[in-house]
C-alpha cells in the first residue's frame, strides 16, 4: 500500500502566508506548515516548551510551532485541498495546511496558545475548539461570540490549554457546508507531568464521513445520514495505515466523532477501558472493560489496553455498512434468483453483463473496471485472500519483535503452528442437510382461492 | 395523299401535313430521366416489351435493392407510369388530326317538285378549317409538348417518391430492430422480475412493474411492426411489384454525407429546372394562342366555302359559289372573347402561382434538408456517443454494485430509444434529400456522396 511504503518518509513542506495579511500582521505572524502527504507521520516530539510523550496521528500530522514571549503560536490555514481517500480515489476537501483532516494541534495542560487562523476559502469562517474551557470570544460561533473570518482575513484566537485530554476543532461557520467539505483536526492536551496518563504508543484520529457520488470528487454537502465514506481521518481502508504497536506495549487509541451518526469501534483481540470521555480522564475505579465502545455524535473517547496478544487484529466500526466504500443503496437483493437463460438474454443486449449478487454479495476477488476516482465496495488484499472491508476499518499489528518508536508496518502476522483454522479433512456425519420446505405455494393458493369474485 | 385537294390546300398553308413521330414524343421522357435520374425508362407495349422487362429486373431484384435501382424498377416497371406513357400517344394523335384537314363534305339531294325531279349536289370544305388549322397546329403542337413535359414530370415523380418510399422501407425495417431490442430488454428485466419474486426477494408491486414494461415494449413493437407492412407495400404499389418478397431491403440506412449540400438560390433552380414550370408555361402560351385565334375568328363563325352545282330535272345545271358571312348583329362574339380572356388570365394566374409555389417548395426543401442533416449529425456527434458513454458509465457502476442488472436494463432499453431515434432522424433526412431533389426538378446539382455504405 502506498501510503504504508511512504511511512515516516513525508516531509512537512512550509509556506509563508503573507500574502494573506497586512505587512505590519506579517512580521508577527508565524510559519504555516504546509503537509501534502495523506501517510502517517511520525510523532513529533515538542522541541521546545514543556515536554510531553507526542501522539502518532493516524493518516495525519502534528502542526509545528514557534515559541514566542512564552505563548505557543500555531498558524492554520482554511483552504481546499486534494486529499487521498485511498490509493486510487482523491477527493476535493476543505481543510487546513493542505490536508483534510487538518493537522493535530498538541500542547500541554497550561500552555498558552495562541492561533492563527487565515480564511483561503471562497466564503467566510471561523474555528470553534471543540471542548476547551476558554473564553467566550475565543469558542469561535460566528455571529454568537465573534464575526466570521472573511475570505483572505486572518484571526487570532488565544487562551490556555487548562485541561488535559482530547479534543477537535471545527469551523462553527456554515458548518452543513463545512464539515461535510472535511473542516476539521484533532487537539490533544497533554498532562504537565508526562508520567501521568504515560502510555507506550498513542494514536489519536477522527471520525469522519463523506458522501462523494462515484466518479466525482467533491462531497455532497446535503447528504445527512446516507453517507458512502465511512472514513478514519478522511481515509478508508485499504487507504487506512495500520496501529503498528508491539507486544506488551500500553496503546491508547483516541478518536473524536465529527459524522452525524455514533460508531461503535470494536477491537478485536484484546479488551480495552474507556479512560478517556469529552470531560477529562476517567478514574480508574470507574473504567469498565470492553470489546466495543460506541462513540456517539460529537464525543470523543480515548480507550487503553495492553498489546498483550499479538497478531494482526481488526480495528473498526462494528455498522457493516460503515466498513464498507461506496456502494449502492437501492440495489435489489439478487440472492437465490435463477438466472439462467435471463443472462443469456441480457447478454445480447448488455456484451459486458455477468451474473453478480445471486449467492450474495461477495465478488469473489472479480477485477471489474469501475467508474473513475471511485473504490471497490470492498478490498484490500490480505495473506489468504481478499480482506472483504472497506471505510472504518484497518488492522492492530501486535508484533513481538517490533522496536520501541518503530511504527514501521512489519507485513503480515505469521501464526505459530496450530494457532491457525483449517480446513477440516477428516470424515463429516451420515446424517442427511436438513431438507427446506417448499415454497408456500399452496397457502398462497388458498388464500387466493378464498377471495371471492377472483377467478384464475 | 387520300385528299388532294384539302391536302393541295393545306400544303399551300402549313407547308406539309402533320404526322406521328418515330419516337411517340417519348424522347423528352427519356431524357428527363436519363439526364436527371441516370435512369432509363421505356414504353411496354408489346409482349416483347414484357419479356425484355422482365430480363432488365431479374438481375436488379437479385441483390438487395440500392435506392438507384429502386427507381430504376419504378421507371420501368409502375403501371401507373405506363398508364401515363399513353396520354403521349393521344395528344400525338390530337396534333395529327388538328393538322388535317376536314374531309370536304359532299351533299346530295334529290326531291321531286310535282312531276319535277329536283337533284342537289353540294361539295363543301370547312373553309374556317382551312384557315385555321395552322393555328390549331400550333396550339395542338404546343400541347403536346406540354404533355411531353408533364409526363417527364410524371416521371420524375414516381422516382421522386419511389426514393421516398424505399428510405421510409428500409427506416422502418431498421427501426423495428430497435423496437424488438427495447422489447427484449423488458423481456429479460420481465422474467427476471418474476423470479425475483419467485425468491422472496421483491414484491408483486416491482415486479409487476418490471412485467408492465415489457408490456408497453411489446405494443411499440406491434406498432413498428405496421410500419414495416404499410410502408414496405408502399413501395411495392411504386415499383408495380406482385409480391412484397420479391425483393430485399438492405440492413441499414446509407450513412450521412460527409457534408450537407451548400446551395445558394434554390428557388431558381427550381424556377430553370422544373419540368412542371416548363409544363405550365407551354399551357399558358398555349392559352395565349387559343385567346388570338378566337380574337380573330369572332365573325367568321361559319365561314364556309362551298362549290354549288344544283340541277333540276329539265334545266341546266345551276353553279357557283356561295358565301355565308355571320353579321354580328345580336351576337358580337364578345361573349367567346371574354370566356378566352378570362381563361388566358387564369393561365396567367396559375402560372404564377405555381412558381411561388415552386420557389416557396424549393426554399422549405432546402431549409428541410440542412435542419434534417444537422439534426442526424447530431444523433450521430452528440446523441449516440453520449447514450454510448452512460451505457459505459452504467455497466462500472453496475461492476462496483452501485447499480442493479434493472438499470443495466433500462440503460439498454433508453439506448435502444435513442437508436431508434437516430434512425428516424436518419431516415427523415434521406427523405428531405429526396424531396428537395423532386423540388428543385431533378438531381441536385452536386451529388451527395454519402450513398455509400
Ligand atoms: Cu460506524
Amino acid at each position: 500500500m502506498n501510503s504504508r511504503r511512504n511511512f515516516l518518509s513525508g516531509s512537512v513542506a512550509t509556506m509563508l502566508g503573507a500574502a494573506l495579511v497586512t505587512k505590519a500582521g506579517a512580521a508577527s505572524l508565524p510559519e504555516a506548515p504546509l503537509q501534502s502527504s495523506a501517510a502517517t507521520m511520525p510523532p513529533l516530539m515538542p522541541p521546545n516548551g514543556r515536554p510531553y510523550n507526542p501522539v502518532v496521528t493516524l493518516n495525519g500530522w502534528t502542526l509545528p510551532w514557534r515559541m514566542k514571549d512564552n505563548v505557543k503560536e500555531f498558524h492554520l490555514v482554511a483552504e481546499p485541498v486534494v486529499r487521498e481517500v485511498a490509493p486510487g480515489m482523491t477527493a476535493n476537501l476543505w481543510g487546513y495546511n493542505g490536508q483534510s483532516p487538518g493537522p493535530t494541534i498538541e500542547v500541554v495542560e497550561g500552555d498558552r496558545v495562541r492561533i492563527f487562523v487565515t480564511n483561503k476559502l471562497p466564503e467566510h469562517t471561523s474555528i470553534h475548539w471543540h471542548g476547551q474551557e476558554l473564553p467566550n470570544g475565543m469558542d469561535g460561533v460566528t455571529g454568537l461570540t465573534q464575526p466570521g473570518i472573511a475570505p483572505g482575513k486572518t484571526f487570532v484566537y488565544e487562551f490556555i490549554a487548562r485541561r488535559p485530554g482530547t479534543f477537535m476543532y471545527h469551523p462553527h461557520a456554515d458548518e452543513m457546508v463545512q464539515m461535510a467539505m472535511g473542516m476539521m483536526g484533532s487537539w490533544v492536551t497533554h498532562p504537565k507531568n508526562p508520567a501521568q496518563h504515560r502510555v507506550d504508543r498513542d494514536f489519536v484520529f477522527l471520525l469522519n464521513a463523506y458522501d462523494i457520488e462515484p466518479g466525482a470528487r467533491v462531497p455532497k454537502v446535503s447528504t445527512m445520514l446516507d453517507f458512502n465514506l465511512w472514513t478514519f481521518n478522511s481515509r478508508v481502508f485499504p487507504g487506512i495505515d495500520p496501529l503498528v504497536v508491539r507486544q506488551g506495549d500500553r496503546v491508547r487509541i483516541r478518536a473524536g466523532n465529527l459524522t452525524m451518526t455514533n460508531h461503535p469501534i470494536h477491537v478485536h483481540g484484546h479488551s480495552f477501558e474507556v479512560t478517556g470521555t469529552d470531560g477529562g480522564w476517567v478514574p480508574a475505579t470507574a473504567r469498565w472493560p470492553e470489546v466495543t465502545t460506541d462513540i456517539a455524535v460529537g464525543q470523543m473517547r480515548a480507550i487503553e489496553f495492553v498489546a498483550d496478544a499479538p497478531g494482526d487484529w481488526a480495528l473498526h466500526c462494528h455498522k457493516s455498512h460503515h466498513t464498507m466504500n461506496a456502494m449502492g443503496h437501492n440495489v435489489p437483493t439478487m440472492i437465490g434468483v435463477d438466472h439462467s437463460g435471463v443472462a443469456q438474454k441480457i447478454n445480447a443486449l448488455v456484451p459486458d453483463y455477468m451474473v453478480m449478487g445471486d449467492k450474495g454479495g461477495s465478488m469473489g476477488g472479480m477485477q471489474m473496471p469501475l467508474p473513475e476516482n471511485t473504490l471497490p465496495m470492498m478490498s484490500g488484499d490480505g495473506p489468504f485472500g481478499d480482506i472483504e472491508m472497506g471505510g472504518m476499518f484497518t488492522v492492530l499489528k501486535v508484533r513481538t519483535g517490533q522496536a520501541r518508536n518503530d511504527y514501521k508496518d512489519p507485513g503480515w502476522y505469521k501464526h505459530p503452528p496450530g494457532t491457525l483454522a483449517r480446513e477440516w479433512t477428516g470424515p463429516m456425519p451420515a446424517a442427511d442437510a436438513a431438507k427446506a420446505p417448499p415454497a408456500d405455494v399452496n397457502t398462497l393458493d388458498v388464500k387466493r382461492g378464498s377471495m371471492p369474485g377472483m377467478h384464475h | 395523299m387520300k385528299y388532294p385537294i384539302a391536302c393541295a390546300m393545306a400544303t399551300l398553308l402549313l407547308g406539309g401535313c402533320a404526322s406521328f413521330s418515330p419516337d411517340g414524343g417519348f424522347d423528352t421522357v427519356t431524357s428527363a430521366t436519363r439526364d436527371r435520374l441516370g435512369k432509363d425508362t421505356r414504353i411496354v407495349r408489346t409482349d416483347a416489351d414484357v419479356a425484355a422487362l422482365a430480363g432488365t429486373l431479374a438481375p436488379l431484384l437479385a441483390t438487395p435493392l440500392s435506392v438507384d435501382s429502386a427507381v430504376q424498377i419504378a421507371l420501368l416497371n409502375n403501371r401507373g407510369l405506363q398508364a401515363t406513357y399513353q396520354r403521349l400517344g393521344v395528344a400525338e394523335a390530337d396534333l395529327v388530326q388538328a393538322g388535317r384537314l376536314q374531309n370536304p363534305r359532299f351533299g346530295f339531294k334529290r326531291s321531286h317538285e310535282g312531276s319535277d325531279v329536283l337533284v342537289d349536289r353540294s361539295l363543301t370544305i370547312n373553309l374556317v378549317n382551312l384557315l385555321t388549322a395552322p393555328l390549331a397546329t400550333r396550339i395542338e403542337s404546343r400541347r403536346f409538348e406540354q404533355t411531353r413535359l408533364q409526363v417527364a414530370d410524371a416521371a420524375l415523380t414516381v422516382a421522386a417518391d419511389t426514393r421516398h418510399a424505399y428510405y421510409g422501407a428500409l427506416g422502418a425495417a431498421q427501426q423495428r430492430t430497435y423496437a424488438r431490442q427495447v422489447s427484449d430488454a423488458a423481456e429479460a428485466g420481465a422474467e427476471l422480475g418474476t423470479r425475483m419474486a419467485k425468491a422472496g426477494n421483491w414484491s408483486t408491486l416491482d415486479m409487476a412493474r418490471e412485467q408492465s414494461f415489457h408490456a408497453d415494449a411489446i405494443t411499440r413493437l406491434a406498432m413498428a411492426d405496421k410500419d414495416v407492412l404499410a410502408s414496405r407495400e408502399k413501395l411495392v404499389r411504386l415499383l408495380g411489384l406482385d409480391s412484397a418478397s420479391a425483393f430485399t431491403l438492405p440492413d441499414r440506412l446509407p450513412d450521412l454525407p460527409v457534408a450537407a449540400i451548400a446551395l445558394k438560390q434554390v428557388d431558381q433552380i427550381a424556377l430553370r429546372e422544373r419540368l412542371d414550370i416548363q409544363a405550365a408555361k407551354l399551357q399558358l402560351q398555349a392559352t395565349a394562342a387559343s385567346l388570338n385565334l378566337t380574337r380573330s375568328t369572332r365573325f367568321v363563325n361559319a365561314l364556309e366555302i362551298g362549290g354549288v352545282r344544283n340541277s333540276a330535272s329539265g334545266n341546266p345545271p345551276e353553279t357557283g359559289y356561295e358565301l355565308s358571312l355571320e353579321i354580328p348583329l345580336f351576337d358580337w362574339g364578345t361573349a367567346r372573347v371574354a370566356k378566352a380572356e378570362a381563361t388566358y388570365m387564369q393561365g396567367v394566374h396559375q402560372l404564377a402561382d405555381t412558381a411561388i409555389a415552386a420557389r416557396s417548395q424549393a426554399r422549405e426543401s432546402y431549409g428541410n434538408y440542412r435542419v434534417s442533416y444537422d439534426l442526424a449529425r447530431h444523433y450521430r456527434d452528440q446523441v449516440m456517443p453520449l447514450r454510448k458513454r452512460i451505457s459505459d458509465e452504467t455497466m462500472l457502476r453496475y461492476n462496483g454494485m452501485l447499480m442493479s442488472v434493472f438499470e443495466l436494463l433500462a440503460d439498454a432499453r433508453e439506448q435502444s430509444g435513442a437508436a431508434h431515434g437516430y434512425i428516424g432522424a436518419l431516415k427523415d433526412f434521406w427523405i428531405a434529400d429526396s424531396d428537395l431533389q423532386a423540388a428543385l426538378g431533378g438531381r441536385l446539382p452536386s451529388a451527395p456522396d454519402g450513398e455509400k455504405k
